[in-house]
């Protein structure tokens, strides 16, 4: 017996609140860019348990768009962590502000 | 018939232009001889052309030389028909006559070709006006005469009143080429052509309001051109040219370009009468106010100008009455006794070292026995003396005046006659009778050259003979049937005058010569009695400070215009510069400026450069667009 969608989306949910929490209460770059990783993923398990559902491909191909786009993401995400140490040796975000208008 | 001797006629002077302006430092004094040399060629062709320019093979009158087409019914060409004849021999004849004087007069000037090519470019601008044979050729005419004229004006362009009244001259006769221009638009606009015949042919079919309108149109640039009231006011103001200038340009020629416009326009003014009254009308108010003016002036060249001024006036009533034998007639007379009292008053001004108040002159008739002698006979030739030049043709543009059925004009005329009979001979006997009055000693004027006598001595001919020599017998006078075939159909146009005027022509001149000798003996009592010699310097000064202020202030046409004109604009100026253009203008870009500054600050306000922030926000949008769909979800 299959498990029903609704389990799915209330588990899809579930970890991109945890992302979305990650990304506002936390200050270090690492744990935010680790949250924003699930937030990906839980939109992944949501493509995917629908595509299941509708029985369609296009879940599946976006699902692996989203895991690209994220390999890159993670890439540049960990090269600015890097070089803002590199300038500001912090990377505590509520630090770095040079951004501010 | 093609003709193109007539393209020679009319280039020569263009080449004589262009040759003293690109090669002036080269030629130095040659460039005068070769001016006149020039304008002396393009008179021995309009000589050579009188049998093309009176013939009238083929129904045609004149010669014709087709230049370019622009496409059907804007033709160029000129034409050269008895009226083109008789301006082409004035502006090239008396033209080269003084040209050639002023290679004595201009002696010595550093700008010497500079000179000669503008007046060379003068002659061949002036040849255009009067060749063309459709109305937008004249307008480039007209437009080149005047440009000729600011030139010329300004020609000592390191006086500031020569700038000055190089560029009122200027301005105001632009007013009148935007006259003409209208005038060309109504024309193009009814009958699809520019050329003179078509409109002509034309015009019978026009209304008589648009028939009005075209004859303002044309007026407005007639009055600009020819000094008429009210604007007038330049003319005098041109006299800061060189004495040659105002002899060619500013008497002879180009202001009488008006009185050709009008004649040449004949049949559009013979068709309405309204028309008529309104050019008779304004002629014969500039007749006599400029005559009045004339009586309050000092300098010698502002007494000619004005008295120019009142002689156009004259012209232009006569034309503008139907009497256009009459105007035309004046105008050949005015331009030799004008151009040789200029010229006379150049000499006397070359020999007092550039002196123009008569106040300071006085007898030098024991000085210049020869300038007296011309100046005499062109006093007496202007005021109509019998059997002078002058006497024959003012006499029919009174006369005139009071065959088309104007009294009023009429009686101006003789009015003005003795006014003129008083200004001119007021002039005579200040300048020359009497003791001198200028500086003590010596005056270290030298005596004219030749090259400067030769030219008043052959002018003073003409205006003393060429009235008696063609102006005698009526209608069947050389004169009459010179211009019959041009001027003879418009009189059946023009509605017959009213009756046989109560006054014989004759007569006329017995009033008109009695007048005149109220203005001479007026003249002789104020200026020449030994009572009056005897303390001419105070009378003079007192005179001066007599002088009713509505004379000194030349009827106030300065003022108005000033008033009117100039200082409404500078008003309007300084409303834009100080209202308009702070507030309106410059507000809207200051306050575009602003606002971009205000947003920015508003928006930078949301840049923290807190990234949780920034998520925060993101999140805040995301969750309002999904509870805005959510809710529109429902909705439906």
């Amino acid at each position: 017996m299959p498990v029903p969608i609704v389990n799915y989306v209330a588990l899809g949910s579930f970890m991109f609140f945890i992302g979305v929490i990650g990304v506002l209460v936390r200050r270090n770059p690492l744990i935010i860019l680790m949250s924003i990783e699930l937030m990906f993923n839980a939109a992944n398990l949501l493509f995917i348990a629908f595509a299941r559902v509708w029985l369609q491909n296009a879940g599946h191909i976006f699902a692996f768009l989203v895991i690209t786009v994220a390999a890159a993401e993670a890439a540049i995400g960990l090269a600015i962590v890097v070089t803002t140490f590199r300038s500001e040796k912090n990377v505590d975000v509520d630090e770095v502000r040079s951004l501010r208008g | 018939m093609t003709y193109p001797l007539l393209l020679a006629l009319w280039l020569a002077p263009l080449a004589s232009a262009v040759i003293c302006w690109a090669f002036g430092p080269q030629l130095r004094t040659r460039s005068g001889w070769l001016a006149s040399g020039f304008v002396a060629l393009s008179f021995a062709l309009a000589v050579a052309s009188w049998p093309a320019g009176t013939q009238s093979a083929g129904g045609a009158l004149g010669a014709h030389q087709r230049l370019f087409s622009w496409g059907p019914g804007f033709d160029f060409g000129l034409l050269l028909d008895p009226l083109s004849l008789l301006w082409t021999y004035i502006i090239t004849g008396v033209g080269f006559l003084i040209v050639f004087y002023s290679i004595g007069y201009m002696d010595g000037d550093r700008a010497f070709a500079r000179f000669f090519a503008y007046m060379s470019f003068f002659v061949f601008a002036m040849l255009t006006l009067v060749l063309s044979d459709n109305f937008v050729g004249l307008l480039v005419g007209w437009g080149l005469v005047g440009l000729a004229s600011y030139f010329l004006i300004g020609f000592w362009f390191d006086r500031p009143s020569a700038v000055a009244a190089a560029r009122k001259a200027f301005v105001i006769n632009v007013v009148g080429d935007v006259g003409v221009m209208f005038a060309i638009a109504l024309i193009v606009a009814n009958v699809h052509s520019i050329g003179f015949s078509d409109t002509f042919a034309g015009a019978a079919t026009f209304s008589s309001g648009l028939l009005f309108a075209i004859c303002l149109a044309l007026f407005i640039g007639a009055a600009a051109k020819s000094a008429q009231v009210p604007l007038h006011t330049w003319l005098p103001d041109a006299m800061e040219g060189p004495t040659p200038v105002s002899a060619l340009i500013h008497a002879a020629t180009m202001v009488t370009a008006g009185v050709y416009l009008v004649a040449r326009c004949a049949p559009l003014w013979s068709r309405n009468p309204e028309a008529q009254l309104l050019v008779g009308t304004i002629g014969g108010l500039t007749a006599l106010l400029g005559a009045i003016l004339g009586t309050a002036q000092w300098d010698i060249k502002r007494i000619l100008a004005y008295s120019t001024m009142s002689q156009i006036g004259y012209m232009i009533m006569g034309v503008g009455v139907g009497a256009y034998e009459g105007g035309v007639a004046h105008f050949f007379t005015h331009a030799f006794f004008k151009a040789q009292l200029f010229l006379t008053s150049g000499l006397i001004i070359h020999a007092l070292s550039d002196e123009q108040d008569i106040r300071r002159m006085g007898g030098l008739w024991k000085r210049m026995p020869f300038a007296f002698w011309a100046m005499l006979t062109g006093v007496l030739s202007i005021c109509g003396f019998p059997g002078f030049s002058g006497f024959f043709s003012k006499d029919e543009v009174i006369y005139g005046a009071l065959q088309h059925g104007h009294p009023w004009l009429y009686a101006v005329g003789i009015l003005t006659a003795g006014i003129t009979a008083y200004y001119m001979f007021r002039l005579l006997f200040i300048t020359f009778l009497g003791e001198y009055r200028g500086e003590a000693g010596t005056p270290h004027g030298h005596a004219p050259a030749w090259i400067m006598n030769a030219p008043v001595a052959i002018l003073v001919v003409p205006s003393v003979a060429i009235g008696a020599a063609l102006m005698i017998g009526g209608d069947s006078s050389p004169w009459a049937r010179f211009f019959a075939p041009l001027f003879a159909p418009q009189a059946l146009l023009a509605p017959s005058p009213a009756a046989t005027p109560p006054l014989s022509e004759g007569l006329t001149s017995v009033i008109v010569l009695i007048c005149v000798a109220v203005g001479f003996a007026v003249a002789w009592y104020r200026y020449a009695t030994p009572v009056a010699q005897a303390d001419a310097v105070e009378r003079l000064r007192s005179e001066t400070a007599h002088m009713p202020p509505v004379l000194t202030n030349l009827f106030y046409v300065d003022a108005a215009i000033d008033l009117i004109f100039v200082q409404s604009a500078q008003f309007l100026g300084t409303i834009s510069g100080r209202v308009v253009d702070p507030a309106v203008l410059d507000g809207a870009v200051r306050e575009a400026a602003f606002s971009a500054g205000w947003l920015g600050a508003v928006v930078r306000s949301f840049q923290t450069g807190l990234v949780r922030a920034y998520a925060l926000l993101l999140v805040a949008g995301a969750a309002g667009f999904i509870v805005y769909y959510a809710l529109a979800g429902t909705a439906h």
